[in-house]
């Protein structure tokens, strides 16, 4: 965790404590959709780009009512360059806010303001049908001005932080534990049943360790090899469901050998066999995956012809296309596999560099790298073939198909085709929901057409939950409020 | 006595400096910065969070902006956890290190050292190679293999004690962290007092003593225990400033909150301010410990004395 | 106490040599590879009639091999690294007893300031920096770990030099280098010897410290230390995937240890070794 500050807060452990600690417009509700929270009620526009909150009588955990204004600071803040907020791009959708964060318009011309002390008005730049999930995230809480203005960067300490959600801060150790306690001034108090959380850094393996030493009630993650091990010791207290994420090897389509060479893609995309990754080294904890989205509510993802295929066709083709692009068992492509260090992945990329060294010839080395320095070698185009796992921001195929956007940020891949440019676009000043779903899946198409990265399968959530812990619900952004949460015995965290 | 004190210090600067300089430009020499994250960023915001941290100035002017406050006693800002400085950090993690550490070579030292002293009695026999033979295996098992070890069995199996996380002031949080870190040290120990105390039973005047009569137990305690103390201090000096900045892996397996785990996570997150403060601190520390090492020496062993 | 010691070191030298010698046959004669997944294997639990001895690791692949495999890394990485630091040691100490005097005082205050550099976080730093290149591994680890060498060569050279034989030598004009070469090093031969059988489990562990934390060799080849943080993870579900690779690394030091204990000894009876003589 490197920051509990809403505005500078990236990573997922953070994530989940400022959940518990404040409350956006819009709160996640028990199966992940979003739900009235500081925001009772609220009306949108004919074109769906003005939208109007109406909020309701909440107070801060040192009794100040939240006020509209909280809101506009708070964002404001978030898309200030002073900053420095790693997430401004989070509140594009919201006028003016990249503008804002880029340095050429002011802070004040932000998308965002208060009519009165209980209404607050946004403007978008197009319709944006997962606006109301987008307010459940930390970037969109409300924030108390009087303390940052008095303490500057140091309000997050449990001294001085006043939030506004379920729980209050009481205890931060930097890389140690953090404690959070029932707001009493939080408007839904009353249905708030645990009195404290504690939220410890542990690695994966060390969460099961101190999950059968009886020191954890809930376990953010295990390691998926011990799946079947666990479900016999566990049994109903292992808990996995599908989640909003995709394992996916990026491809750079700039450089060689990729370039230019769709067969080589298509032969190492249909040397890969996901059902066995998935049954063997995942223990069927995953789906595999044919295409970057994974279904979605209303969203069925394009899957290629070939998926179909029996395992023994698809290596002969896999060949074939092999052959085309000019390799072969004299002449192999050598080529090194990147990825994150984590033993998990480990396991994952040891099977692929196999698969293809099997089924093709390859001669595929994985080496594992530090994160940052793995983020910064993609970033600056260096790596042919690279780790390009994605946990979708908002349960909309957009998060996922952004990724190929032309001169999009994270476009590591450097892929660009005019025609996916356009669908997207289109989708994007699309007022009808279906309709708009339609061209992301045009657009999807096209990019598993032109091989643009290899999709590998769909993440699933993983958690050890004691039996006596209930009022978690499975959902696909993996996020779950503490304050939903209440254990049958008494005592404990 | 002045003098060798002051030359020492004057030798100690020049190799903190030398410490820093080295930390510092492998760092910066690194690939990755410590901003990149998972998106790219728009990049106005990359500068103003660069330019906050000084990042966007020469390297040379980032270098002597360092050492400045690095003379004022202040290691700068964290650039991994934002809003904290690597004094804080610091000031949080070391108590973590020093109770455990503490604990663990208080345990290595009596252990060790008991175990030095019987062997060294009767050189041999079964109280000599079992105790040996024990250290033997302390020195050769890694700490990787007993950390976890121990969790399995006194956590995992026999719930007597938790399996990490610290507590202020919970004994039950530092016992097993601290025998953890203790074994190997106590090995050492017991190998380096039993070679001491063979020796300095050796001496004619001990066999004197034997002659006379005097029980076992006393002959040690009264002239074995005061030789094995010159090379026991030598080897605790950079053993203390080892432990004090924390061991990794204990840190790590036990999930404690302490600087050796600070070290690793800020070296792998190109935390620049975090890792050179640390290696300065650790490099002060075996400084330090050292100087003090030779102070014991010149107070125990009068010949030493006479050289400095 | 040479009666206690010689059975003790002449066990520990025939264990190291039967697992030098499975490490060098047992991947050669074995019908399995390192690093070919089984998928229908995964997770088997050591037998003597299955076919796996060891078992298999999380992909199905024989533990036995990997193991073996792991003993050849570590053995590799232990005895190239102590090379370089006994190679670096020797020549700064010999040199630095050997000309006395103000090059002497240079170098030994250099190795005075070494001592104070804080050596793990170094190599960590070095690697995060530069990349997990296997070769680095080793020089790093041989390029701060020479400085115990230095000393003790220094002050046996220092010893040496103010024998007669050495003072005819120079005498009759005999070359410093030649000198060096003739009547210095051969009479370290013994002393190195011991000091270097002692500088491989330390470069082992601390090889498989670097493997533990993820920075050690590169899957799907495995060093000793990868094998043990890969049972670490899984020594709750499967204990044998810790403690077989655990027992051979502890095994080669235990050996190592025991071997360069026994040639100190024959050197040095008095041998505290821990000297500042």
């Amino acid at each position: 965790m490197r920051s509990i500050d809403p505005s500078i807060s990236t990573d997922v452990p953070a994530a989940h404590v400022l959940d518990d600690l404040f409350e956006g417009l819009t709160r996640l509700g028990q199966d992940g959709e979003p739900v009235p929270g500081v925001a009772a009620r609220w009306e949108t526009s004919a074109d769906g780009r003005v939208w109007t909150f109406h909020l309701r009588a909440a107070r801060w955990s040192n009794g100040a009512p939240v006020r509209a204004g909280d809101f506009v600071y708070a964002w404001r803040r978030t898309v200030d360059p002073r900053t420095a907020s790693d997430y401004a791009e989070a509140l594009a959708p919201v006028r003016n806010a990249l503008a804002i964060a880029a340095g050429r318009m002011d802070v004040s011309t932000l998308g965002i303001s208060a009519t009165d002390e209980r209404t607050v008005r946004v403007e978008l730049t197009a319709p944006t049908p997962f606006l109301l999930s987008l307010l459940t995230k930390s970037y969109a809480y409300p924030q108390y001005e009087p303390v940052i203005r008095a303490h500057g960067d140091d309000w997050v300490r449990p001294e001085f932080m006043v939030s506004n959600g379920a729980f209050r801060l009481q205890e931060y150790v930097i890389g140690g534990r953090v404690t959070l306690v029932k707001n009493e001034y939080y408007w839904d108090a009353a249905r708030v049943r645990l009195q404290r959380v504690v939220y410890l850094p542990l690695d994966r393996a060390a969460q099961t360790e101190r999950f059968f030493a009886g020191d954890l009630d809930f376990t953010e993650s295990f390691s998926a090899e011990q799946t079947a091990w666990l479900r016999a010791r566990l049994g109903a207290q292992v808990v996995s469901a599908p989640y909003l994420g995709n394992f996916v090897l990026g491809i750079n389509v700039t450089r060689p050998p990729f370039a230019g060479n769709r067969a080589l893609r298509m032969a190492l995309t249909l040397a890969v066999d996901r059902e066995t990754l998935v049954r063997y080294v995942r223990q069927g904890l995953y789906q595999p995956a044919w295409t970057p989205t994974p279904p979605l509510p209303g969203y069925q993802p394009p899957v290629p012809a070939w998926a179909a295929l029996p395992e023994a066709e698809r290596h002969a083709l896999a060949r074939r296309y092999y052959a085309q692009a000019g390799y072969s068992a004299s002449h192999p492509l050598r080529v090194e596999l990147r990825y994150p260090t984590d033993s998990d992945n480990r396991r994952t990329y040891e099977a692929l560099a196999a698969m293809w060294r099997t089924n093709l010839g390859v001669e595929a080395e994985p080496y594992n790298e530090e994160f940052r320095v793995q983020l910064n070698e993609r970033h600056l185009k260096k790596l042919a073939l690279f780790h390009y796992a994605w946990i979708g921001d908002y349960p909309d195929p957009l998060t996922f198909l952004q990724l190929f956007q032309t001169g999009f940020g994270y476009n590591d891949g450097g892929y660009s085709n005019p025609r996916y440019d356009a669908l997207l676009a289109a989708a994007g000043s699309e007022p009808d929901s279906a309709r708009r779903l339609g061209e992301l899946a045009q657009a999807e198409a096209i990019l598993n057409e032109d091989v643009a990265c290899i999709p590998l399968y769909y993440y699933a959530t993983r958690h050890l939950i004691r039996s006596y812990v209930h009022g978690w619900t499975s959902n696909i952004q993996d996020r779950n409020l503490s304050q939903y949460m209440y254990l049958q015995t008494p005592g404990g965290h | 006595m002045g003098a060798f004190l002051l030359r020492r210090l004057a030798t100690a600067i020049p190799t903190l400096l030398l410490i820093a300089t080295l930390a510092f430009m492998l760092l910066h020499l690194t690939p990755g910065g410590p901003f990149d994250s998972d998106k790219v960023l728009v990049p106005q915001i990359q500068h103003a969070i660069e330019a906050r941290y000084h990042l966007d100035e020469p390297l040379w002017r980032q270098y002597l902006r360092y050492l400045g406050e690095l003379a004022h006693g202040d290691f700068g800002p964290s650039f991994q956890y934002r809003n904290t400085s690597v004094n804080e950090l610091i000031a949080q993690g070391l108590p973590v290190d020093a109770a455990i550490g503490g604990v663990a070579m208080l345990i290595a030292i009596l252990c060790g050292g008991g175990a030095g002293l019987v062997a060294a009695t009767r050189p041999g026999g079964w109280r000599d190679r079992l105790p040996m033979g024990m250290a033997m295996l302390g020195i050769s098992i890694p700490v990787f293999v007993t950390a976890p070890l121990l969790i399995l069995v006194f956590a995992m199996r026999l719930h007597w004690l938790p399996s990490g996380d610290w507590v202020a002031g919970s004994w039950r949080h530092l016992l097993l962290p601290a025998l953890a870190l203790a074994l190997p040290h106590t090995a050492y120990i017991a190998r380096i007092v039993r070679a001491a105390a063979i020796e300095a039973l050796a001496q004619p005047y001990i066999r004197t003593a034997i002659a006379k009569g005097l029980p076992t137990h006393v002959i040690v305690l009264r002239h074995a225990l005061r030789p094995t103390l010159v090379p026991l201090v030598s080897f605790l000096g950079p053993a203390l400033a080892g432990v004090l900045t924390g061991s990794i892996v204990v840190e790590q397996v036990f999930g404690l909150p302490g600087i050796g785990r600070l070290f690793v996570t800020g070296a792998l997150n190109r935390d620049y301010t975090v890792v050179t403060g640390i290696t300065v601190l650790y490099g002060a520390l075996i400084i330090g410990f050292n100087l003090l090492v030779d102070l014991c020496y010149a107070w125990l062993d009068p010949r030493v004395r006479a050289r400095a | 106490m040479s009666r206690a010691t010689r059975p003790g070191a002449l066990i520990a030298a025939l264990l190291l040599a039967l697992i030098v010698a499975a490490a060098l046959v047992v991947p050669w004669l074995s019908p399995y590879d390192y690093a070919t997944p089984a998928w229908t294997e995964i997770f088997r639990s050591p037998t003597v009639s299955g076919g796996h001895p060891f078992g298999t690791d999380s992909l199905g692949r024989d533990l036995l091999v990997r193991v073996m495999w792991g003993c050849r890394i570590s053995l590799l990485v232990g005895i190239a690294a102590s090379l370089l630091s006994v190679l670096i040691g020797v020549c700064w100490g010999a040199l630095a007893g050997y000309a006395g005097g103000r090059l002497d005082g240079v170098l030994m205050r250099t190795v005075d300031v070494l001592y104070a550099i804080p050596f793990i976080p170094f190599v960590i730093v070095l690697e995060v920096a530069f990349g997990r290149n296997f070769l680095l591994v080793f020089v790093a680890i041989g390029a701060v770990s020479w400085l115990d060498i230095a000393r003790i060569v220094r002050g046996q050279t220092l010893a040496i030099r103010e024998q007669e034989y050495i003072e005819a030598a120079r005498a009759l004009g005999v070359r410093t280098t030649t000198m060096l070469r003739r009547h210095v090093l051969p009479n370290l031969v013994g002393l190195v010897a011991a000091y270097a059988t002692l500088a491989i489990p330390g470069v082992i562990l601390f090889e498989a410290l670097l493997s533990f934390l993820g920075l050690g060799v590169h899957p799907p080849l495995a060093s000793l230390g990868s094998l043990v943080a890969e049972g670490a993870n899984e020594m709750q579900a499967h204990p044998y995937l810790l403690v077989l690779p655990a027992g051979f690394l502890a095994a080669i030091i235990l050996c190592l240890n025991r071997l360069g204990d026994a040639l100190r000894e024959s050197l040095d009876p008095r041998g505290d070794g821990d000297g500042h003589d």
